[in-house]
């Protein structure tokens, strides 16, 4: 017999109570690892979405703005680029070190050309990027699925009073309208957006880009750091990132992060509150047999620590069970709240453990130490 | 006989705010090794205040308890309760055994905090055990005992580090006559391998058994009577 498996034999015998203060532990607990885990995957879930909206990081090539003019007289200006971007740079981009984090690139090639008789920005693009690079575009009829097809800017197709079905002729070569984009607000609504060869075919200008769109995954934003990679990779190219994106989802996760803290600090205080008045209550019923204790010689120390060991098995398995059952939980509401891949968050399950443990605890102080503090007197006469 | 304890005017209060009773008034005497002392008094003459006092469980308001020379209320509350642990053993009314222990274990609670191994710990209180005559009953439960035989557990308990004091407390009080024999015939026992017993009581019996007698009346000592004086001691 020592104080641990005395600890242990009481809570056998009071199994409806040490069940009672362990559910109080275990609901709390539980209810944290399950919000905690779901917040963590909906994060990572909101984040890849974010991701796949669109590019943040833009490479053009460098330029230089030329005035032009004539002693007073000015003519206005011109920019210069110093060098042309080629199909080839897209190589030495996915070679950065961190290229893990690329998730696209996808390089644009833009021209003026004819467009059945109107000369209208033609904009190339590999097909199969389109929906990446451009998911919030609406289309009536469908998107370019093979070369020799085209989408019309809104605009372009009030322009050339065509719809889809109907053909745009270019050089002599002919290209279906396979749909036409809703209004975006955007350049794009006077555009004829065809697959990425077409349009360097029409330009005469195999192997052109005008510009790259990088997609970064954004998990800890470093975006400066892949900016300045890509630079160190192209250094006749001018590579920014496209801050307002970059902030927007920062912004977004940050947000959602701080929802998740906030609601999970509320369970936890709630959870909390639970477990200091169940092991209060426990600890309370137990000071009836302190006296007894105290009067065959048991220490204060001896008293602490029969009750914390008490609340810390109690602690222990509820905390660790509520821990198992909120990661269960977390994994069958996952899909429910839009996570595609649930996954076991262990970091969470550990500080609920830890948590569940440090409240027990905690919740131990006050009660264990009026105990120790009691004389075995009064104790006992309340036997 | 040398002084093994000795109270000097010991009053004891109960209540605050002007509301006080008083449960002992300016108590004094002596007790020598090895000595039966039988405190008997009416109900709330303060005869279970004094044990308390005398086990360290209470400390008095004013007064002092001195044993083997030792000031009780000199000593802190751990002080006290290593004191109780080597000096005194406790035996009360309602045995006070932990419902959910066997025999074997309530006799090892008090050496729950030493660092003794287990197989020792079991083995004193099975000698113990036996030496109350409750030899093949280690593993039950206090609610599978008699009152008597959970006396004799409680008393076991009370032995387990050898005390030189015993304090009970009407450890007849909740058994049958016969069984209270049995019980004080155990007492007379101890006493005789040379423990000093005080033992709180109402039976008559028991006096007889007893060295000396100490009445209290209203929280003083009314008599104290070496040579026993059962009839006017009740």
């Amino acid at each position: 017999m020592n104080i641990r498996k005395l600890a242990w034999k009481n809570l056998f015998r009071r199994k409806s109570r040490a069940v009672f203060t362990g559910l109080g532990i275990f609901l709390g607990i539980g209810t944290f690892v399950a919000l905690a885990s779901l917040t963590a995957q909906m994060e990572q879930a909101v984040q890849d979405k974010l991701d796949r909206f669109g590019a943040n990081i833009l490479i053009t090539p460098r330029t230089e703005q030329l005035s032009l003019g004539f002693g007073d007289i000015s003519l206005g200006g011109t920019q210069v680029a110093h060098s042309r971007l080629t199909a080839a740079d897209e190589k030495a981009i996915h070679g950065i070190e961190m290229k893990e984090r690329l998730r696209s690139v996808v390089p644009f090639f833009l021209t003026a050309a004819d467009a059945s008789g109107k000369n209208l920005v033609w904009m190339g693009v590999p097909a199969t990027e389109i929906a990446a690079a451009r998911p919030w575009w609406k289309i009536s009829g469908s998107p370019i699925r093979e070369k020799g097809e085209v989408l019309l800017g809104s605009e372009a197709a009030v322009a050339l009073e065509k719809g889809p079905g109907g053909t745009v002729v270019s050089g002599g070569r002919a290209f279906r309208v396979a749909g036409v984009l809703h209004p975006t607000g955007e350049k794009e609504d006077g555009m004829v957006i065809a697959a990425l060869g077409d349009v360097r075919s029409v330009a005469g200008n195999p192997g052109g880009v005008t510009f790259f769109e990088v997609a970064a995954l954004c998990k800890d934003c470093p975006v400066e750091d892949i900016v300045a990679q890509i630079g160190g990779a192209l250094p006749g190219a001018r590579v920014s990132a496209i801050r307002q994106v970059v902030e927007s989802r920062k912004a977004a996760v940050d947000q959602f992060r701080r929802l998740g803290i906030g609601v999970s600090a509320i369970v936890l205080a709630i959870g909390g509150l639970m477990v200091f008045v169940t092991v209060m209550g426990s600890v309370q019923e137990r000071t009836r047999e302190i006296g007894v204790l105290r009067a065959v010689g048991f220490r204060r120390k001896a008293i602490l620590s029969l009750l914390f060991w008490e609340t810390g098995w109690i602690s222990l398995l509820s905390s660790a069970s509520g821990a198992l059952a909120g990661l269960a939980a977390a994994l069958l509401v996952a899909p429910h709240f839009g996570v595609e891949q649930a996954s076991v968050a262990t970091s969470p399950a550990l500080l609920g453990v830890a948590i569940g443990m440090g409240l027990g605890l905690l919740g131990t102080i006050p009660p264990a130490r009026r105990a120790a503090a009691l004389s075995p007197t009064e104790a006992i006469r309340s036997l | 006989m040398d002084a093994f304890i000795r109270l000097e005017n010991v009053t004891m209060l109960y209540g605050n705010n002007g509301t006080s009773a008083v449960a002992l008034r300016e108590v004094s005497f002596s007790v020598g090794a090895g000595e039966y002392v039988a405190i008997t008094g009416e109900s709330g003459a303060g005869k279970s205040t004094l044990l308390a006092i005398l086990g360290g469980l209470q400390v008095p308001s004013s007064g002092a308890v001195l044993m083997k020379g030792v000031d009780l209320s000199s000593l802190p509350a751990d002080g006290l309760a290593d004191f109780r642990r080597e000096t005194i053993g406790f035996i009360f009314q309602a045995y006070h055994l932990l419902p959910y222990l066997t025999a074997r274990e309530n006799v090892m609670v008090p050496m729950s905090p030493l660092r003794t191994s287990a197989r020792e710990k079991a083995g004193r209180a099975d000698t113990l055990l036996a030496s109350v005559g409750l030899s093949g009953k280690e593993e039950r439960l206090p609610s599978e005992l008699s009152g008597g035989e959970c006396q004799r557990v409680a008393i076991a308990r009370a032995l387990v580090h050898d005390p030189p004091v015993l304090l009970a407390d009407e450890p007849t009080g909740n058994l049958d006559s016969s069984t209270g024999e049995q019980i004080l015939d155990l007492f007379s026992g101890l006493h005789k391998s040379g423990k000093t017993v005080l033992m709180v009581t109402h039976n008559r019996a028991n006096l007889f058994r007893a060295t000396r007698s100490i009445r209290l009346q209203d929280g003083k000592v009314a008599e104290d009577d070496p040579l026993m004086a059962p009839r006017q001691a009740l």
